[in-house]
């Protein structure tokens, strides 16, 4: 094969999906980290292009490289603070729902600024925030993101509808509490 | 727990699901019938597409025009060097880039001329192997003592300032076992094999090497491959650098 044109298939198949690369590794990695990471996700990319089949599947196969990148750094578990408290999570997102009062959310959410929701779900253990980032952040698939944290599709179905749940129950969160948990949103 | 209880358990699991519609027709239909007659679900299919939609407005952060920069220049030939290789944004120019991947094995010809270098046996499978574990973006443990275990000769990894070691795995190289060892070295990415002494000797061109200068060095357009035997067993490297730099590396 011969090398430019495999490159402008490289370019045309995986330069498009650069931003989002880069905005899912700064859920990884903070500043600076976070590009290192997406430079070295292309560049591994580059060498293991010819096993891509499917051009359409770029980005996912782009997200698996660079969860890999992200794990090897093993930054996840260092930048996880003591932040989880998933029983009253549970409890405020419980109150939610059992309650005939109108949702606080909508509101919680107009208020809230540019880019505090992808923060928060900082606060929230880390397989279920991956998982909310990969599909309502990126866009990606339940099978596709199955494929790219190598777990079965119902443990993907599973930690979004909690993890959605958790983050609900840390939006409504009282301000008092979680002044005294040291939790920001 | 009453039966209209568990299902209204099973249910609520796949409210999410439902809100991404991602559940097969029949489930999304009983989760349908379901919502029509429970209000907590109800609340909870409005909470899962509110959050839903809220995430996917958040602003993305982009690339630098910096990074943009020298992601477009990956796999830009260099002069005098592969076309694989690629600048860190750290790194000097001559120590860029990763391992031999991709290469046509025809396009491969060593110094020592006879046959290509990539119809060696236990070279054509290192690159084979190269490419294997690079598709799978490498195994995700170094475990010495593991990948040790079983062989009948030392595995003895590279000890350099600088080298770190990430990922090791069990292969087979021209039908002996062997071990792969994955370092990042300066800016690059380093691949080992420890092999039996006995499959370096059985390489004609190999050995023939070996009792000249002492090791076996091939290149093709920068990318470098060193043999050599050191403490009882063979070692091969393989990285996208010239030989004479890969040299530094030997034990």
């Amino acid at each position: 094969m011969k090398a430019e044109p495999k490159r402008a298939r490289f370019q045309s198949s995986t330069l498009p999906h650069l931003d989002r690369l880069v905005t899912l590794a700064s859920h990884w990695a903070d500043g600076q980290e976070a590009e290192d990471d997406v430079q070295e996700t292309y560049t591994r990319a580059w060498i293991a292009f010819d096993q891509l089949r499917d051009v359409g599947a770029a980005f996912p196969w782009l997200c698996q490289i660079l969860r890999t990148v992200a794990n090897e750094r093993r930054r996840t578990r260092a930048r996880r603070q003591e932040l989880v408290f998933i029983t009253e999570l549970e409890a405020a997102h419980e109150e939610i729902v059992a309650s005939d009062a109108p949702s606080p959310l909508d509101e919680l959410l107009a208020r809230l600024e540019a880019g505090r929701l992808r923060e928060a779900l900082r606060s929230i253990p880390e397989d279920f925030a991956e998982a909310i980032e990969l599909h309502d952040g990126q866009g990606l698939k339940y099978r596709e993101i199955a494929q790219v944290t190598s777990v079965p599709i119902g443990t993907v179905m599973s930690r979004i509808s909690r993890g959605r749940a958790l983050l609900a129950g840390l939006l409504t969160f009282s301000d008092e509490k979680r002044a005294k948990r040291g939790v920001g949103t | 727990m009453t039966e209209a209880a568990l299902e209204h358990a099973r249910l609520q699991e796949l409210v999410a699901a439902f809100a991404d519609g991602e559940l097969p027709p029949d489930e999304g239909r009983a989760v349908q019938a379901h919502l029509r007659g429970c209000a907590r679900c109800r609340r909870e299919l409005a909470l899962q597409q509110e959050l839903s939609r809220a995430l996917a407005k958040e602003p993305a952060r982009g690339a630098s025009a910096g990074l943009r920069r020298r992601i477009e220049r990956v796999g830009a030939p260099a002069p005098g060097r592969s076309a694989f290789l690629w600048k860190r944004r750290w790194a000097a120019p001559a120590a860029a880039a990763l391992v031999l991947i991709g290469i046509a094995g025809a396009a491969l010809r060593g110094r020592h001329g006879q046959r290509p270098v990539a119809e060696i046996p236990m070279i054509r499978d290192a690159l084979a192997d190269c490419r294997r574990v690079m598709g799978r973006n490498f195994p995700r443990k170094a475990d010495l003592r593991a990948v040790a275990e079983g062989l009948q000769f030392p595995v003895h990894p590279l000890d350099r300032p600088g080298a770190e070691l990430f990922s090791t795995w069990k292969t087979t190289l021209a039908g002996s076992p062997a071990a792969g060892l994955a370092y990042r070295w300066r800016g690059i990415l380093v691949v080992q094999y420890a092999v039996p002494t006995e499959l370096i000797r059985q390489q004609p061109e190999v050995a023939e090497a070996l009792r000249g200068a002492g090791f076996y060095a091939a290149s093709e357009q920068g990318q470098g491959i060193i043999a050599f035997l050191e403490g009882g067993s063979g070692t091969v490297l393989v990285a996208d650098v010239p030989p004479e730099e890969l040299r530094r590396l030997m034990l």
